[in-house]
């Protein structure tokens, strides 16, 4: 049976393709007109072939499939499951069901409920129960169904709860391809989003690349030897990259408030891995942003050093910057903004941070919040005519890195 | 436009289990004669795929193993300059000195192309190569064709091959390479999955092993913050590893205690994390 290409069907898969670019999978035409190829051959004659193939042809790296599953998901609902509602909210049910035999605490605090209540419930019940919550919970705060987002269609946001985790492949399939695309089976490989201890591995990677490249002017004997023989006894010199000397990096990190506790430790652990590579990695801590001192003890109490002596420092330091960088915009501002009595300098924050900045030309800001909140915060927008921000995000650190090495 | 003559479908081979959404990346691939780019951790039978299309489908198959060091040309064709200087001297060979085509020697694309029948080309850890290598490689793959200087002969594949690559890095390879190619990534494999690869690498095992050291494993590479995970093949070693140990019992796994550590982690942070974590989990 071959696949017709109605044109009802083709503004369906050209939308489907707008859809992916719009929300960044990189897409490209030709591949899109394989797929078309495929098609026309009558390769596909399923939904079920579609997703597979689709996602072959188009989708080129694991880290982007998670979010092809998203949009696949919300592009095709309905297309072969007319009863997809009802569905859906068993769906989530039944993993809220899981959730709950896992951790009965955790959901029932989400929910807001009584946790010795429902103890008492059968699973059948508890599932009836779940799903008049998440029906209340629709028609409440989404005006609509789609489990994607909330208030509308935003695949890139927080998908609800999901504990579901990663299905691992191996085993033949018999649900619908949009279901298996509701799985989100490769949530892990996705790569928006903070980084988290299991990434850490990954990140590492990026940072691997913080090395430096020295000039071309070191003889390479042998080639040249082989090179001068091929060109008949012309000599022909040869030169390889000289090995630069190891880079010195300072890490100033804000562990002060909540909002910034869990990545603290994150990454630490990424600096401590990579700490053999560099000649020297300084940790210092901050609280929301920098004022005259920072501190080498993380309760930013013993070991205070003033950042006038950072001139001292080699000015080719890589300097790396992490926070959240959210707070009043008077600490930031005002020449008595720090929120410590003893902090009071005099000099308003931002020109201490103006003066790392001077101090050392190749640094960056890493921030948690991811890059779209950005334009939201005040501080978040000052702090970055001095510094440049990356999101602390695997992709993120990929560019903070690739900054840090430019010449 | 599809090649009938070109065999059936693709559907596993004897000794290899295939999930069907694979088979179903593959068909479409050898249909639209794409080369295949699998990506996923070692452990996860990229290699093992390209075997078991070559068996099924009954057609040869030629590995490219490619090397850090590698140029394109060696995988096209070599010149075998010394063997012709050799002849040149002592002439007592059957090859004809002034004929330099008897001293080319096909690279593995070479004998790919040049093959009668359809053949399978798997090209084994494109990653180690440098991005030109790799594009370059494509190029030829795409025109099924390249020039032999020394002779100025150019050499056009006859059948069009079914091109397997297997890249183990996370990085992604290069624009203009993904774009020639269907992509699928192959997830490492479930415990049920696990079961069955213990199964076949030690037929002997007892069940109490196979589980608490199955269940110990996935505990283990779930741990936080590990550059490199242990894959099948660690997990096969520490078998053999527990196997030999004649003091070993199998209960000590379930209680917490996993004796060889350095078999699953290799790097050294790795090994004091995970020591970290088991030591732990025994005081509580």
């Amino acid at each position: 049976m071959s696949y017709q290409l109605k044109s009802e069907a083709l503004t369906m898969f050209v939308n489907f393709f707008y859809k992916l670019k719009e929300v960044g999978v990189p897409v490209s035409p030709t591949a899109f007109l394989t797929l078309q190829k495929a098609l026309s051959l009558g390769l596909v004659t399923s939904l079920d072939d579609f997703y597979t193939s689709s996602r072959a042809i188009l989708v080129k790296s694991e880290r982007w499939f998670d979010l092809f599953d998203q949009v696949f998901a919300y592009h095709f609902k309905g297309v072969e499951l007319p009863d997809y509602e009802g569905m859906e909210l068993d769906e989530m049910a039944r993993t809220m069901l899981e959730a709950w035999l896992q951790n009965s605490g955790e959901l029932s605090k989400l929910l807001g409920v009584d946790e010795s209540a429902l103890n008492k419930l059968s699973p059948e019940e508890l599932i009836d129960y779940f799903k008049e919550r998440l029906k209340e919970q629709t028609e409440q705060h989404n005006g609509g169904a789609k489990w994607i987002g909330t208030g509308g269609y935003s695949p890139v946001g927080h998908s609800g709860y999901h504990p579901g985790g990663m299905r691992v492949g191996g085993v033949s399939r018999n649900k619908s391809a949009v279901k298996v695309a509701m799985d989100r089976r490769y949530k892990d490989y996705s790569q928006s989003g903070p980084l988290t201890q299991a990434m850490v591995g990954e990140a590492l990677k990026r940072l691997r690349n913080l090395i430096p490249v020295g000039p071309k002017d070191e003889i390479n004997i042998d080639e040249t030897i082989y090179q001068t023989m091929k060109n008949g006894g012309e000599i022909e010199i040869v030169f390889d990259r000289r090995l630069k000397d190891r880079l010195k990096v300072i890490l100033a990190i804000d562990n002060g408030g909540w909002s910034m506790d869990p990545y603290v430790h994150i990454v630490q652990t990424l600096f401590d891995y990579a700490g053999a590579q560099f000649k020297d990695v300084k940790t210092y801590f901050f609280h929301n942003t920098v004022y005259s001192n920072l501190w080498q003890d993380p309760a930013r109490y013993k070991k205070p050093q003033r950042i006038d002596e950072f001139t001292r420092f080699d000015p080719e330091t890589r300097l790396v910057l992490v926070g959240d960088a959210s707070m009043a915009p008077y600490e930031l501002m005002a020449s008595d903004g720090s929120i410590h009595l003893e902090e009071r300098s005099g000099m308003p924050s931002l020109n201490c941070l103006k003066f790392l900045a001077d101090t050392f030309p190749k640094s960056v800001w890493l921030n948690p919040i991811p890059a779209s909140m950005w334009d939201y915060t005040r501080t978040i927008h000052a702090i970055r005519q001095i510094f440049p921000m990356f999101e602390l995000s695997i992709d993120g650190l990929e560019q903070a890195v690739a900054h840090l090495m430019q010449k | 436009m599809v090649d009938n003559n070109s065999g059936g479908k693709f559907g596993g081979a004897t000794r290899y289990v295939l999930d069907e959404e694979l088979a179903k990346i593959v068909n479409i691939s050898m249909a639209l004669e794409m080369p295949l780019l699998l990506k996923g951790e070692p452990g996860t039978g990229k290699t093992m795929l390209a075997h078991a299309i070559a068996e099924s489908l009954k057609m040869p198959l030629i590995v490219l193993n490619v090397k850090s060091s590698m140029k394109l040309i060696d995988a096209l064709y070599q010149y075998d300059t010394l063997t012709r200087l050799n002849d040149s001297r002592f002439g007592d060979s059957s090859r004809d000195v002034s004929n330099i085509e008897d001293y080319i020697k096909m690279g593995k694309i070479g004998q790919a192309f040049t093959s009668d029948v359809r053949t399978v080309l798997l090209i084994d850890e494109i990653d180690k190569a440098d991005t030109d290598f790799q594009d370059d490689m494509l190029d030829v793959l795409d025109q099924m064709e390249f020039d032999i200087i020394e002779i100025d002969k150019t050499v056009s594949a006859e059948t069009r091959p079914v091109i397997i690559i297997t890249s183990n890095a996370k990085k992604d390879l290069s624009d203009p390479f993904l774009g020639r190619c269907n992509f699928h990534h192959i997830a490492f494999p479930d415990p049920d999955m696990m079961r069955r690869i213990i199964g076949v690498h030690f037929p002997e095992l007892d069940n109490e092993l196979m589980d608490k050291s199955i269940s110990a494993f996935y505990r283990m590479r779930q741990l936080d913050a590990i550059e490199k995970k242990p894959a099948t093949r660690e997990l096969i070693n520490w078998i053999r590893a527990l196997t030999a140990d004649p003091d070993f019992k199998p209960k000590q796994l379930a209680k917490g205690d996993l004796p060889y550590l350095g078999v699953l982690f290799k790097k050294s942070p790795d090994y004091a994390r995970a020591q970290a974590a088991v030591n732990g989990r025994r005081l509580n």
